[in-house]
């Protein structure tokens, strides 16, 4: 992270109400009808779950630290605020993505190397030649307005750290979370502190089984809900002993911190939708679907 | 980011003749697209509003003639169609005509630092826009008055302590910005440190900048021009903070009261053998770790020099005064942890002590400083410049991991 928050062009320019998002795709949608209609794509999120794959497994190939895997998935999300994906190559959009948050974060890979492991996974959708990942990376930073820094919420979790004496399973199982945001539009809506603090809260709070929390996040969902019932249930119980001692001091922090509730709760609420309809998510469906649409309108060529 | 209306040059810096090429350039530009129709997108008729934005800054600016060509930019004079009398310096970005290599590291690094810092003391982006023929148009602050190497040089212009630390003052105050925004700057010189019409000394070229490193993580020592790098960077060292930058301020510092170069190797070890004569030998016990830094010299143990202390900077830099060379001496403490920070060198004493600064308006300028302000822009970072006479010392950075 460099530069200020406050000050940033994050915070300036790529924070959207949800009703400036919605206007968005819409007026795509209304734009291209006949697109629309002839391609239909999964819900937004479960994209996002294909292509954060694809982008995991992208990066593994090259050893890519998970800061530049983040990047990347905001850099997507921040071009198709302005362009149609049934107007782009998907697979390009990914891996150009990759390719410029590699260097925005300082990891540098060579482009041959991005394209030749790009290619490696999807032989039918890159082409060899390296000259179009270098201008879909023009048209990437032209589209973002040359605007390429993004805070990421890792930072204020690693700092509330020892102010909340989390352990480290909680650090962990927020990190995890932090992850999972990046498959919502949650980045696109909130400041990273307001994630980080909810990533904080779902980790202590809710403590979902640590098992559940990768493949399949269903069984989450559930226990989110669950967890939360609790809480609500110890919260309400005036004769008891309250809420567990830990979840007191959290409660007091919060309260202290002046952090915007409201916006937490909702990114909870954004989460918890996230696990329930991960539920549909089938790799192939998405796969086939894209890759009808890309092969059609000879989007790879 | 709104432009500031500039102040206008003086009539006869207009007509500096330097090959005045009118702009052909759109013409050009406009054969190249047609041949050329972004064949990425599938249909361009949906990118109109991107593309509506992008031309509507792109008309903001007009062209005029090129100030400068380096290896991997050319800066053009431009100003406002608005109005005419507002200058700004247009920095088009050569992208590799095929993309062969993707965007270089540099270009990237500039427009990234510069879209968020924000400061009197570091130049200003004002808009970015791609051309026809795709490429990257950087708008910049029109800085006419050259850079502090030129100042340094011309032996025409007087100038004293009082304008030094004018200079300085504004130096360290760019540079404890990019610090306390987590960016280290990493090629501070005086052609680096371009100065703007109303004589503002303005921090400019962040092709080398980047973010503080995650602690543990490595970073590379192959950055700042060899004159300016501290001892732990010729040593090698992979993780160091903001004080490299702060080593480069004293090396400015010191070059500001001397005119010439402080400290003059011809190689990186010959850097560091004059480092040692000027400033004493890096030892375990003036530098705690210095032995084990990746590409230590042991020196020669007939010849360790002690330390110097604040009578050696005195006798060397008398113009500076106590309090000045007491405030230099912080700046070139061998062992990083013990050298001032940016912050620290802002509350030394020396910048409440007489003589005050000079006022800006009453600095020492030049007049001619167009041109040199595009040779700054199209030279690549840790570079030295072409034209100086010191030609034979200019070394070429290997940047492969950093470079991409």
């Amino acid at each position: 992270m460099a530069a200020n928050y406050w000050a940033s062009t994050q915070r300036r320019h790529w924070l959207f109400t949800r009703e400036k998002l919605a206007e968005i795709r819409e007026s795509f949608r209304e734009k291209d009808k006949a697109a629309h209609s002839q391609f239909p794509l999964p819900d937004q999120r479960l994209l996002n779950i294909y292509f954060s794959q694809q982008l995991i497994k992208l990066g593994k190939r090259m050893s890519t630290r998970q800061q530049a895997l983040a990047t990347a998935q905001v850099y997507v999300k921040r071009f198709y605020t302005k362009n149609e994906i049934r107007h782009t190559n998907p697979y390009l959009v990914v891996t150009t993505a990759f390719y410029l948050a590699c260097k925005m974060e300082e990891c540098p890979q060579h482009i041959r190397f991005v394209v030749g492991e790009a290619r490696g996974l999807w032989p039918e959708f890159i082409a060899p030649d390296v000259s179009k990942l270098g201008e879909c990376e023009f048209s990437l930073i032209s589209e973002m307005s040359s605007q390429l820094i993004v805070h990421h919420p890792y930072r204020t979790l690693s700092e509330l750290q020892p102010e909340l004496s989390l352990t480290s399973d909680e650090v962990a199982l927020a990190w995890s979370v932090i992850n999972d945001h990046y498959l919502t539009d949650l980045p696109l809506l909130y400041p990273p502190h307001v994630i980080a603090v909810m990533a904080i809260i779902v980790a202590v709070v809710f403590k979902p089984s640590q098992t559940s929390f990768h493949g399949s996040a269903a069984p989450l969902a559930g226990a989110m809900r669950d967890g939360g019932l609790n809480i609500l249930a110890a919260l309400s119980d005036k004769n008891g002993s309250g809420p567990p001692a830990r979840i007191q001091r959290l409660v007091a922090w919060l309260a202290e911190s002046e952090i915007d509730i409201t916006a937490v709760i909702e990114c909870t609420q954004e989460l918890v939708s996230l696990y329930e309809i991960w539920e549909q998510y089938s790799e192939k469906h998405c796969k086939e679907l894209l890759g009808r649409m890309v092969k059609t309108k000879n989007l790879d060529k | 980011m709104a432009v500031s209306p500039l102040i206008p040059p003086p009539p006869h810096e207009a007509k500096v003749t330097d090959t005045p090429k009118k702009t052909e350039v759109n013409s050009t530009e406009r054969l190249l697209h047609n041949q050329n129709t972004i064949p990425f997108f599938h249909s361009t008729n949906e990118r109109e509003v991107t593309e509506q934005l992008n031309d509507d800054v792109r008309h903001k600016y007009i062209k005029d003639k090129r100030l400068g060509e380096g290896t991997y930019a050319v800066v053009f004079l431009g100003h406002l169609r608005t109005d005419p009398s507002s200058f700004v310096a247009i920095k088009k970005i050569k992208v590799n005509a095929e993309y062969k290599d993707g965007l270089s590291m540099d270009a990237i690094r500039e427009v990234k630092y510069l879209q968020e810092l924000s400061h009197p003391n570091i130049i200003a982006l004002h808009d970015v826009f791609s051309s026809k023929d795709q490429n990257l148009n950087l708008v910049l602050e029109y800085l006419p008055r050259g850079d502090l190497e030129m100042l340094i040089k011309d032996t025409d212009i007087h100038y004293g302590a009082a304008d030094v630390k004018a200079w300085m003052g504004m130096l360290a105050r760019g540079v404890w910005f990019c610090h306390e925004n987590f960016v280290l700057h990493r090629d501070i010189k005086p052609n680096n440190l371009l100065i703007a019409a109303d004589g503002e000394v303005k921090l400019a070229d962040f092709g080398l900048a980047r973010s503080f490193a995650d602690p543990y993580l490595n970073m590379t020592h192959q950055v700042i021009t060899r004159w300016y790098r501290p001892p732990e960077l010729l040593f090698g060292a992979r993780q160091y903070s903001g004080v490299v930058d702060v080593w480069s301020m004293g090396m400015v510092f010191a070059e500001l009261l001397l005119r010439v170069p402080f400290i003059v190797g011809n190689t990186d070890l010959d850097q560091i053998a004059k480092i040692c004569e000027a400033f004493g030998t890096p030892t375990e016990d003036n530098w705690p770790g210095v032995t084990r830094l990746p590409n230590y010299l042991p020196a020669d143990a007939n010849h360790t020099l002690p330390v110097q202390g604040r009578d050696f900077f005195l006798r060397q830099f008398p113009t500076a005064g106590p309090v000045g060379a007491d405030l230099l001496m912080s700046m070139c403490t061998l062992d990083p942890k013990k050298r001032s920070t940016a912050c620290q060198v802002l509350q030394h004493g020396w910048w409440s002590s007489e003589p005050k600064p000079t006022d800006k308006k009453n600095l020492p300028r030049k007049t001619d400083g167009i041109k040199k302000m595009g040779a700054d822009l199209t030279r690549r970072g840790g570079d030295f410049d072409d034209n100086t006479t010191f030609k034979n010392a200019a070394r070429q950075l290997k940047f492969t991991v950093a470079r991409d």
